[in-house]
């Protein structure tokens, strides 16, 4: 039983951000082949209301700069029934980067998420197709600019480079042709849109917000020769042509690992990356089954796979909000929360550059390793939480009169997670806990002290090397 | 009471500019809109508290000047704001300004000093959760929206507890966290009964009259209504929040009108423009009311993208020269129309 | 590496300065013309000569540049200048106007300081998150929130109960590792970033002064950096910020809080660091990420170019350098001032004249120098 504790926790820290006890209960009614499958189907998510946030959060109604988008975002991530549609939302995100700071328009990018939710687990054709019409992304990489006179070929690199291919698997000639393809992609009103981003201009009544135009009088619509074909290709013969290549497949397949599965590639990732690019052609490209390959995989369900990646600021800063239970109904803190993802390296929304955030160890500085252990402690040492509450009531339960140290300890770390922790971490939590002396329970319940207690413990968890990993 | 039928509603002009957290000119999320007794325009402005020094009160007249302001947030001192929702003047000129955060409601004079205040969080008599509408009626006595007590109560001037109506739930009289709150000639109270999608009309001890709204007539259908006004004729005026439309209905409760707005440059916008010409020469070449593809084909969406219509119309208030001030929270802007 | 002893406080305006109401060309009627609302009284302009004087809310600034402390950077920005604050600022913290830069340049400074990372308070920045200018991988940056609880675990309020908790962090992170390198990195990471906590928590113990410092965070931000510099921690760069300077409706009253509450930081900093006798071993340089708009909105300015920016120091050779803008209309640059010297000749001076080093892949260039700094 403990072991498929373990190994659904592994699975809801990677496909999800991480799970309660009384969430996982819940999923291994289900058992694990059937919770992935209905983590990759999810259907509508129940989450915070939208019209209730709108309501409270008036900025959030508005989202006219980046701190109430960031916020809203993390609204849903807290709140979703469906994590992993979140979670893979952040891998598009972090792949596709598009980010705030040149756009000056909040709610485009939100748009783009949303387009992620939908288009995400489907056809890497279609989410493609879907990426290169999204008003943000073209604003980002200048397809705006790329006119049938006079090409910009940002996009057009950028779409092979970083988004499907990778380097050394197409020419020069490739990018220009895929550029011209491009031409006339562009988004309404473009002229005064970019004007507006390029001064940040929210005058006189607040940013309008974009959506696509495809302008036929500026489209290149002559004969191009790409990756080896010949036509009249407009954008989305190319996007068709990209995705039946096998480094298209072998570039997805390496970076939904790397995001899911573990930060490192060894020989036996390598075997598992095969097997999900094949999934990729035959299920038509779809990404939700090169996903179910990998989550059903013996190298994932492994013990080796577990902890093997360092968690992300927003998984992070998300993961451990969710074990608390805050967050559940609107609050003005939630502006402190992304502003928390922005002092961990990962501010939502603005990623540094179109190749998004340097990941894995990367995430780790002293200041940003500050920053993640003091929100996270604060967070879980409060007594006063829902998630902490139902913690010390899991961990007290079946005790009379007092707790032993060691056992509170091990008791802590069972149902925070599981988290597995060595033995030198162990140690400093037992040294931790015995300076608070034994627990005392009245008939088998803490007092105040007594939960202020055992969340001071949570806490010290939270501070573990262990907890920076996934 | 006269039911009429028809009603011509002549749009007039746009006040207005956004104002990004700063003191002066412009508003920041406009919340509720209240016509002084010297009939200056007073604008109760939410904003938020990343960009708190804009949380306020800011005063300007038909003429658009930006006359001045006052009871800067975000705090919980004596005259500060916290989340203020709305505001009206009573009988004697004072303004009182409902705070869902500081469950307060303060008084002020028309410029800005503290008379009084009254409220703290609770669910007994007297106590708030989340303080919302309010109006007075012809004898000074104020009725508040307490939202999340899902009630109305009803308090003397000067904020002495009389009377509470409502509960949770979807029957007649019964509330889901209401909003915004009107009176006509004859005293009786309307709830915007936000989360139930209709509006409620009372008598002024709180009997159930009529409930306007019909989901199942597709006019006459309101998502999310946030505020009620009603004119000298007895016609009801609902900010159809949800809808990003103003309905207006008659007293029997048919649809009359229906505004999705149609805001110009207010003087203070063609300031902007005067001193930043490049982007005006973008935007006359631009078509501001496009139309948007299919997966943003709703009214919050289209509001986001159509500069001119009504986005977050959170408050409607008609003057004494039945002159209609629709407040945009975010758009940052009032629509003023003549009922004529 | 580079010259010991000397280092440098950056003092970020956030928001867009508005340079024409900072150093007032109040000599000039097109000034009142083009400010018909937003502009400051020729009878209170603190005046360098007959065309321009100093705002009133610089008076402490004033003082110094009459003793000839301040060397004034007129017309300072690059070329097509971007008005958007992010990328802006960005341009100004990477020096790469041209291309989305990764590394800051302040990061490369503090790299070439101390190039095998031997002190992990080289470079300390004074609020929350770290400034893109600080920036370089590999190179840690300290990022002080509050100089009184920094470090781990500032929310145990109680003394021995926190020291309870860095004990058993220490146990923790500081114990014999496995073979395992994530975790090795994490424990090291840990340890660096208590120790650099254990050695910052020392400075506002070691330190007195007579000068009292405002309640303002920009008053209480140079404060630490007094405290920090006094302490002898090897610090050479320090950061700040305050804002916020988008000042596009009520400018008049915004502008002048917050530069009286730079100014008097500032101006009580040099004191401080007077007192102490090191006024000789710290420059202050003041910027912004953009100027603004010529014309007033009635309000307020709007997003522009061409800046000004302060260089302050007891080495620093007083006096105006660059050149001011001409406010003539068929002078502006898109309604806007135009820049007639490249922020990175400032940088450049800073890097080679102050700290005596190769500026060029720090600024990403060769600029032509001032000579507003004794080397």
């Amino acid at each position: 039983m403990s072991q498929d504790v373990s190994l659904m926790a592994h699975l809801m820290r990677r496909a999800g951000f991480g799970a309660t006890r009384n969430e996982l209960d819940e999923y291994l009614s289900d058992g694990y082949e059937t919770t992935v499958d209905k983590l990759l189907d999810p259907g509508e998510s129940n989450h915070m209301p939208d019209d209730l946030i709108r309501r409270y959060h008036v900025d959030q109604s508005e989202l006219r700069q980046l701190d109430c988008a960031g916020a809203y975002w993390l609204y849903r991530m807290l709140t979703t029934s469906n994590p992993l549609e979140e979670k893979l939302a952040l891998f598009w995100h972090g792949l596709f980067a598009t980010g705030y700071a040149k756009l000056n328009q909040a709610r485009a990018l939100l748009n783009q998420i949303d387009m992620f939710r939908q288009y995400g687990f489907g056809s890497f054709r279609d989410l493609l197709v879907e990426l290169s019409r999204d008003p943000a992304m073209i604003l980002w990489l200048d397809n705006n600019e790329n006119h049938k006179e006079a090409i910009n070929e940002n996009y057009g690199r950028e779409l092979l480079e970083l988004f499907s291919m990778g380097i050394g698997n197409y020419s020069e000639d490739d990018i220009k042709e895929c550029a011209k393809a491009f031409t006339g992609w562009t988004l309404k009103n473009a002229e005064y849109m970019s004007v507006r981003a390029s001064k940040d201009s929210i005058w006189p009544y607040g940013r309008i917000a974009w959506h696509y135009e495809y302008r036929a009088d500026d489209h290149d619509s002559g004969e191009k020769k790409f990756l080896g074909e010949v036509g009249n290709f407009n954008g989305e013969d190319i996007v068709d042509i990209i995705v039946t290549q096998e480094p298209t497949a072998r570039f997805l397949s390496t970076r939904l690992f790397q995001y899911f599965a573990s930060d490192e590639v060894d020989d036996d990732g390598v075997q598992v990356i095969k097997a999900m690019m094949d999934s990729y052609f035959e299920s038509g490209f779809k990404v939700s089954a090169v996903l179910r390959t990998l989550f059903n995989s013996d190298y994932f369900k492994s013990e080796k796979c577990r902890y093997s990646r360092v968690k992300g600021p927003v998984e992070s800063v998300v993961g451990t909000a969710r074990l608390a239970g805050s967050y559940q109904e609107p609050t003005l803190d939630v502006h402190s929360l992304w502003a928390q993802t922005m002092f961990m390296g990962q501010g939502l929304l603005a990623p540094p550059t179109v190749e998004g955030w340097h990941e894995g160890v990367e995430w780790i500085d002293s200041g940003s390793l500050v920053e993640r252990i003091n929100f996270a402690a604060k967070e879980l040492s409060d007594p006063t939480k829902d998630g902490v509450q139902d913690i010390i009531r899991r961990v007290t339960s079946g005790y009379r009169d007092f707790i032993h140290a060691e056992n509170l300890v091990d008791s802590c770390l069972d149902f925070m997670g599981p988290i597995q922790v060595g033995a030198n971490t162990r140690e400093g939590l037992i040294e931790f806990a015995e300076s608070q002396g034994n627990l005392q329970l009245k008939n088998g319940k803490t007092d105040q002290d007594g939960s202020a207690q055992v969340a001071r413990l949570i806490g010290m968890i939270a501070s573990t090397q262990e907890y920076q990993l996934a | 009471m006269v039911i009429t039928n028809t009603i011509s509603i002549r749009y007039l002009k746009t006040i207005g500019i956004v104002n990004n957290g700063f003191n002066g000119r412009g508003f920041a999320n406009p919340y509720d809109v209240a016509i002084g007794p010297e009939g200056n325009i007073f604008v109760l402005n939410r904003c938020d508290p990343a960009r708190r020094n804009a949380i306020r009160v800011g005063v300007c007249n038909l003429d658009e000047e930006y006359l001045y302001e006052f009871g800067y947030g975000f705090g919980d001192g004596d005259g500060q704001m916290m989340l203020p929702v709305a505001m009206v003047f009573d009988a004697m000129g004072r303004l009182l300004i409902t705070d869902e955060h500081t469950n307060r409601i303060t008084i002020y004079s028309d410029e800005g000093e503290v008379l009084g205040k009254w409220g703290h969080k609770g669910e007994s008599e007297g106590e708030f959760n989340g303080p919302a509408g309010i109006g007075t009626d012809s004898s000074g006595t104020v009725y508040i929206c307490d939202q999340r007590n899902h009630r109305v109560q009803k308090y003397t001037a000067d904020g002495r507890f009389l009377a509470q109506w409502g509960s949770q739930g979807t029957g007649p009289g019964e509330f889901n966290l209401p909003w915004g709150l009107g009176l006509d000639a004859e005293d009786n109270v309307y709830v915007a009964d936000w989360r139930n999608d209709r509006v409620q009309k009372f008598d002024s001890n709180g009997h159930h009259l009529k409930t306007i709204g019909d989901s199942a007539v597709e006019e006459e259908q309101l998502i999310r209504p946030s505020a009620v006004s009603i004119d000298e004729n007895g016609n009801i005026y609902v900010a159809d929040w949800g809808n990003e439309r103003l309905q207006v209905f008659n007293s029997e409760g048919e649809v009359i009108a229906s505004l999705r707005g149609e805001a110009t440059l207010s003087d203070w916008a063609k300031d902007f423009f005067e001193s930043n010409p490049d982007e005006m020469e973008t935007r006359e070449i631009s078509d501001l009311t496009p139309d948007v593809p299919d997966h943003l084909n709703n009214p919050y969406h289209i509001s986001s993208q159509t500069e001119p219509f009504f986005w977050g119309p959170v408050s409607v208030r008609i003057d004494g020269n039945n002159r209609l001030y629709v407040v945009e929270s975010n758009r940052h802007r009032i629509q003023i129309y003549e009922i004529e | 590496m580079g010259n010991k002893g000397k280092s440098l406080v950056v003092v970020q305006l956030s928001g867009g300065n508005d340079y024409l109401n900072t150093v007032v060309p109040y000599g000039d009627d097109e000034y009142y013309d083009f400010r018909k609302t937003v502009h400051i009284e020729q009878n209170k302009v603190l005046p360098i000569d007959k065309v321009y004087g100093f705002s009133p809310h610089l008076a402490p600034i004033k003082r110094l540049y009459d003793q000839g402390k301040v060397a004034v950077i007129n017309g300072i920005g690059y070329d097509n200048p971007n008005r958007s604050h992010f990328r802006s600022m960005d341009i100004w913290h990477t020096a790469q106007p041209d291309e989305i830069g990764t590394e800051g340049w302040l990061g490369k400074v503090i790299r070439d300081l101390d190039p095998n990372a031997e002190n992990v308070l080289t470079g300390v920045n004074f609020g929350r998150g770290l400034p893109r200018a600080l920036g370089v991988r590999g190179v840690p940056v300290a990022s002080v929130g509050n100089l009184d609880t920094y470090g781990l675990f500032p929310d145990i309020k109680d003394e021995s109960a926190k020291k309870l908790a860095l004990d058993a962090f220490a146990h923790m992170y500081g114990g014999v590792q496995g073979k395992d390198p994530v975790l090795n990195f994490l424990g090291q990471t840990g340890m660096d970033a208590l120790k650099g906590a254990d050695i910052l928590r020392t400075a506002p113990q070691k330190y007195s002064s007579a000068i009292e410092y405002a309640a303002n965070p920009i008053a209480q931000g140079m404060k630490s950096i007094a405290q920090v510099m006094l302490a002898d921690f090897g610090t050479r760069v320090f950061y700040t910020q305050h804002g916020s300077f988008d000042t596009h409706s009520g400018e008049i009253l915004t502008h002048a809080k917050l530069w009286d509450e730079v100014s008097g930081a500032v101006g009580d900093f040099y004191d401080d660091m007077q007192e102490h006798g090191r006024e000789d071993e710290v420059v202050v340089m003041i910027f912004s990420e953009f100027g603004r708009r010529i014309k007033d909105n009635g309000s307020g300015t709007d997003h522009g170019s061409g800046g000004v920016a302060f260089i302050i120091g007891g080495e620093v050779k007083g006096g105006m350098y660059g050149q001011y803008p001409s406010i003539k209309e068929a002078d502006h640059l898109e309604g806007d001032l135009h820049f007639n010297n490249d922020f990175r000749s400032t940088y450049s001076t800073i890097v080679e004249k102050w700290f005596g080093l190769d500026p060029v892949p720090i600024v990403n260039g060769h600029f032509e120098q001032f000579d507003f700094v004794n080397a």
